[in-house]
This record gives structure tokens, sequence and C-alpha cells, in this order.
């Protein structure tokens, strides 16, 4: 059990400590790869809208074979972002394994026999996925499962910034450990105020989000005081810049 | 049918009807603990009521309320990690504070926001599945006292009874299975957030109105509010026709 909470403080750390949302997304990779029985790692995002491809990996090869997804159309991260559900493939020599003709193939030619997609959701929403990728088949024990799990969440965070610098370039180095700031996205008012983003600007609750969170950075505040700002509106979301007003008092700040 | 004044012990009644006949008919958990909190701010000697409950990772959520003032105090303590609601999750057994003037040392931040919201005694119950606890319903009153225990006991048993709700979609009887369940109330409740924040912001309403016109929407269509919140999120829902049928309905302002 403490072995499982230091992995989660690590996980977390990987995802706050690092110069950039790219290279936490790598270290997120590493860092699964040096703690759970796995042999490589990658993160895409597949978010319409957003530059989609592979944005973190543990190395050359992972990236490759996540990058290859793409160009094939088919594969576990795809799938695993479509059904909103991990994709586990436990053995890709099986003979019944057809799912992905031209990439399993390309697998095992990498020496990867097996591989498994967690999806990374952002506002309740998946955007893309975490590859854990293995040398030898067998499925992921329990506890690589939970770890692998944390992982894909605390992925939300890199991908949120990567979205952000795609749109406004206004992404900046995140302060906070990594559960802090995932807990701080996951407030009712944070809710409220993307549906009311995605109502002024015609965006998905992932976009919303983004939005809300890139205003926050710039500003030097929480996201949960911009949510309160927008859900009291004091503050108007806008295309170009978002706008200050007096506002209306209504419910209680806590 | 004449509108007569119903006993107490037919209300309560009237309570396990309802709430069974919408377990049998598979009703939406969003609407069916909305359901619980209103009846039990009806039927016991409490002003308000609101639920928690915890996801996956043992952080609380707000997943209903008899009055926003109830969500608010409920969101309060999620916030601040104090509060009655907060101890009983953790505990697993019921927290009785008759009076919150003498408990200010306890929870130095949730006792004055509790007052202002005017409520001056907090019962909170667990919701209980087998040995684990899965979130805590609060009931705030109005004037200071212990709960009568006739009153304790129905709000544990109304509690028990849509905590066996929350988990009866699929006969889950695996640790697994509960937790999924639980996370898929949960998104519900998120869906359920950014849709009002969107019909908010669309109409300029108060949340709170946003979500009156939102639920009378699904009744008057047969839908699930869950259903009916994500619709609108997906935009398969236009919001403009939930608004329109509101004022059809007359249901704008409350």
């Amino acid at each position: 059990m403490q072995q499982l909470e230091r992995i989660r403080a690590e996980l977390s750390d990987a995802v706050s400590g690092a110069p950039s949302a790219r290279a936490a997304a790598d270290r997120l990779c590493e860092v699964c790869v040096e703690l759970l029985e796995i042999d490589g790692a990658s993160i895409s995002l597949i978010h319409k809208g957003a530059t989609q491809g592979t944005f973190g990996s543990s190395g050359e090869r992972s990236r490759r074979l996540d990058e290859l997804q793409f160009t094939f159309g088919e594969g576990p991260c795809l799938d695993s972002v479509a059904q909103d559900a991990p994709v586990f493939a436990a053995n890709l020599d099986a003979s019944d394994m057809t799912r992905w003709p031209a990439l399993t193939g390309a697998m095992l030619q990498h020496g990867i026999n097996a591989v498994f997609a967690l999806p990374v959701s952002v506002a309740r929403r998946p955007i893309g996925a975490l590859d854990l990728f293995r040398d030898r088949p067998g499925p992921l024990t329990d506890d690589d499962l939970t770890c692998g799990l944390w992982a894909a969440e605390l992925a939300a965070l890199p991908l949120l910034d990567l979205m952000a610098s795609v749109a406004s370039r206004e992404s900046e180095v995140t302060e906070g450990a990594g559960w802090d700031q995932l807990a701080s996205l996951e407030r009712v008012e944070v809710y409220q105020a993307t549906g009311m983003i995605m109502a002024a600007l015609d965006v998905d609750p992932a976009e919303a989000l983004v939005r809300l969170r890139a205003y926050a950075f710039s500003h030097s505040l929480s996201a949960s005081e911009v949510a309160w700002a927008v859900v009291q509106r004091r503050l108007l979301p806008d295309e170009s810049d978002w706008r200050r007003l007096p506002g209306r008092q209504s419910g209680t700040r806590p | 049918m004449a509108p007569e004044v119903i006993s107490r012990e037919g209300r309560v009644v009237e309570a396990f009807v309802s709430l069974a006949g919408s377990l049998a008919a598979g009703d939406d958990v969003m609407d069916l603990l909305t359901m619980l909190t209103t009846t039990c701010a009806d039927l016991l000697d409490v002003k308000a009521a609101g639920l928690l409950l915890a996801d996956r990772r043992g952080v609380l959520h707000v997943m209903a309320a008899s009055s926003d003032d109830a969500a608010d105090l409920e969101a309060f303590q999620v916030q601040r990690a104090e509060g009655p609601c907060q101890d009983c999750y953790r505990g697993g057994v019921p927290v009785s504070v008759p009076d919150l003037a003498d408990t200010d040392a306890r929870w130095p931040q949730f006792v004055p926001a509790a007052r202002r919201a005017g409520f001056v005694s907090v019962h909170a119950l667990p919701m209980r599945l087998r040995t684990d606890v899965l979130g805590a319903m609060g009931l705030f009153g109005s004037v200071t006292g212990d709960l009568n225990p006739d009153d304790l006991r129905l709000g544990q048993a109304l509690a028990d009874v849509a905590s066996l709700a929350i988990v009866q979609d699929r006969a889950s009887t695996d640790r697994d299975g509960v937790t999924r369940q639980l996370q898929s109330a949960l998104d519900s409740r998120v869906v359920l957030e950014q849709a009002k924040g969107m019909l908010a912001f669309s109409a300029d309403l108060e949340v709170g109105e946003s979500f009156t016109v939102l639920r009378q929407f699904a009744r008057d269509h047969n839908l699930r509010l869950s259903d009916a919140a994500a619709a609108v999120v997906s935009r398969t829902l236009p919001v403009t026709q939930v608004l329109s049928h509101a004022n059809e309905r007359g249901t704008r302002g409350r």
C-alpha cells in the first residue's frame, strides 16, 4: 500500500515539475516505465480542433509506434478514445488478434507483444490516451493497472496545456502538485463555468476548460476564481479578450 | 383529486413508494438523488438536505441538494475539506450537531458559512453499501436541537435505499462495479452542471433556475434528467428548444 502511495506521488510530481507541457508528458511516460512492469509509454492527443498526434513518450520506439497509429488510422489509443474505455491487447501475436491488421505487424516487428491504452479525459470527455507497451505478452497486474489509470488521469494536465498553447500560445509552466491541479478543475463552479463558456464561445467542454485554465494562468488566478467570476457574470468569456463586468453577486461565494 | 392534508405516515409511505417505483423503473440516479434530498427536507424536521458522493480517489462531490443554499454549503465542505458531512464520510458514522454555536472550534470555516446561510444545526448521515461508505447526506436545520430518533432512522433508511439505487443499474456486486457506477453517477453530475451553465448563459438565468428549466423539459418529454443534460451538452438538443419550452410552460423565474 505504501508502495502505491509512493508511485502516486511520483506520478504527480512528474507532471508538475517539468519546464513545459511536452516535457511533462515525456516525464510522465518515463516515470511509468520506471515504476510499472512495462517497456514503453506514450501520450497522444486526439481531440477535434486540436493538433492531433503523439505529444509525449518514454523514448524513440514508443513515439514511433504511437505515431504509426495516426499513419494507419487504427490502434488501441484511437479505440480507447472512441470507446471512452481502456483497451487491452495482452497478446498481439495471438491468432485472433485482428483488430489492427496494419499496426499489429509493426508492433511485433518492434518487439512489442502487449499494449494497453487508457483514455485521458478532460471535462469528462476523452481527449487522448496513454499507451503502455510491453515486450513480453501477458495482462497488466492489478497494481500496474491502478497506477496506469492514475497516470492517465494526470496526463490530462499536459494535454490541457498543449491544447491551450495551440489555441492561444498562453501556456505557462504550471505551479502546484498534479493532484492539486486536477482537484482544482473538479469543482462545481468550474463545471458550471465550463458550460457558460461553451455557450458563449460555441466550443466543446474540453476546449471550454482549456480557455478557462488559460485565462486563469495568464491572469495569475486559480481556476476556481475565474469560474466564480464567470458564474457570477463578473467576467464575460469572449473570443478576443474576456470582459470584466460589474456582474451580480448571485449565489454565495464559499 | 382534492388536495388534502396528508398525514406524515402517509407521506413517508409515499416517499418509499416513489423511491421504490423509481428503482423498479430504472430511473435516472440524478433524479432519484434529487428526489431523496427534497423528500428529506419535506419529511424530516430540517430546512434543507444535500448529498455528497466520493469518486474513486475518495474525493467528495456534490450530487444533489434540495436548495441552492444546501448545495453551496455541501460544495463548501468539499472545497475546504472540513465540516460534518466530510467527517461523516471519513468516519462512516452519523455526525450530529444540534447547535452549531457550540462547534466553532471543530469546523472554524464551515460553521460561519452555515450560519450565514441560516442554518443552526446539522445532521450528517453516511451513504452506506455493505461495508463501504459511498458518501454522506447532510440535513441542515434552521432550529437548534437534536433530530428526533424517528427522523434520524427515517433519514438513514432513505439514504440506504438511495445507496442501493446508485449501484442497482447492473446488479454489480464487486468493488469495481460499484466504483464504475459511482463514477458514472458523478459523470452525469458534471454533465448536468455543464448543461446548467449553458442554459444559464444563453438565457441569462441563475444557475439554479436553469436546473428547474432543464428538469421541467426532461419530465415533460419523458427523458431522464441526465440524458437531457447530455443532449444539451452535445448540442443534439438545442438550448433554444429547452428555453422556449420553459417560456411556454412558464417555468422561468420559479
